[in-house]
């Protein structure tokens, strides 16, 4: 039960960032959706909680946040590669701002507190 | 194709997906879950929980996508757009002519009546007696015109706000 409860917690703590998290992985190279995947599993991501990245990536590119273009892979089929747009970009800055803001007045919150697991 | 990309092509149907969209989509999907699992990477892994159930997850995705319902509503929307343009056309056609006739200041009506009359001779069949000469420079078919022409405008104005909000994409819960 606990570890369900820790689970929706952290699926929507990431649902809050999960965007940021794209953004910021396309910024380092366009990519298509596995590759992004990929990417995020490289930096210890491996599960993205409850939803998928291929809704919000669905949702970025409607809000114009990234743009996208059909080209081949590695010797694969022709992929469909997203990469942000300058829209993206200032997005994404002004949005690790405000995670980096939250997050120092969280850890200012929740730093003190001494973690007491009773066996 | 797998089992789980189908049930998404159905959902994406069923959603009135344009089908150049559902299979750029089914095509990407599947391409990844291929990819995925060449990795050792499962379906659930890939897609967490949305694995267990294809067509929440093709409605998502769709959904955020803004392309649901697009196939089915084109032809409609398309002549409900040109019937809209069509009446917001006459109806500034009406107020130009209504802004006109009260600019000019002159008693339209009669003029018109009167001209008509002189085309046809001197024979005065169709002039309009005195009486109604001197009321029409307070006719009110200019203002009737002008009172149609903005209700109009306004009733088109509401149509076209209604559509634009009709037009927005649903934002589905992240």
């Amino acid at each position: 039960m606990r570890c369900m409860a820790n689970e929706s917690r952290r699926s929507q703590m990431l649902r809050g960032v999960l965007d940021l998290c794209l953004l910021a992985v396309l910024d380092e190279g366009p990519a298509y959706g596995y590759e992004m995947t990929r990417r995020l599993r490289d930096r210890g991501l491996g599960s993205v909680g409850e939803g998928s990245i291929y809704p919000l990536l669905g949702r970025l590119e409607r809000e114009g946040l990234v743009d996208t273009y059909r080209a081949a892979s590695n010797g694969g089929p022709p992929r469909k590669y997203y990469r942000p747009s300058s829209t993206g970009r200032l997005a994404l800055a002004l949005g690790v701002s405000e995670w980096r803001a939250a997050r120092d007045e969280i850890n200012a919150v929740l730093a003190p507190v001494k973690i007491e697991v009773a066996s | 194709m797998s089992d789980f990309v189908e049930q998404c092509r159905a959902e994406w149907k069923r959603l009135g997906v344009p089908e150049p969209v559902a299979d750029e989509m089914a095509g990407d999907l599947a391409t990844d879950i291929r990819e995925a699992e060449a990795d050792g990477i499962s379906v659930g892994e890939l897609l967490g929980s949305s694995a267990s159930d294809p067509r929440a997850f093709a409605a998502a995705w769709a959904t955020e996508r803004g392309v649901v319902g697009m196939r089915r509503g084109q032809p409609s929307s398309r002549r409900g757009r040109l019937a809209l343009v069509a009446f917001t056309g006459v109806t500034a056609i009406m107020l130009i002519i209504a802004l006109l006739l009260l600019v000019t200041g002159e008693p339209k009506v009669a003029l018109m009546t009167v001209r008509a009359a002189r085309l046809g001779g001197t024979n005065a069949l169709f002039a309009p007696p005195p009486g109604r000469v001197q009321a029409s420079a307070a006719a009110p078919i200019e203002w009737i015109l002008l009172f149609l022409a903005l209700a109009g405008l306004a009733f088109s104005g509401w149509l076209w706000r209604s559509r634009w909000g009709r037009s927005q994409p649903p934002i589905a819960p992240a």
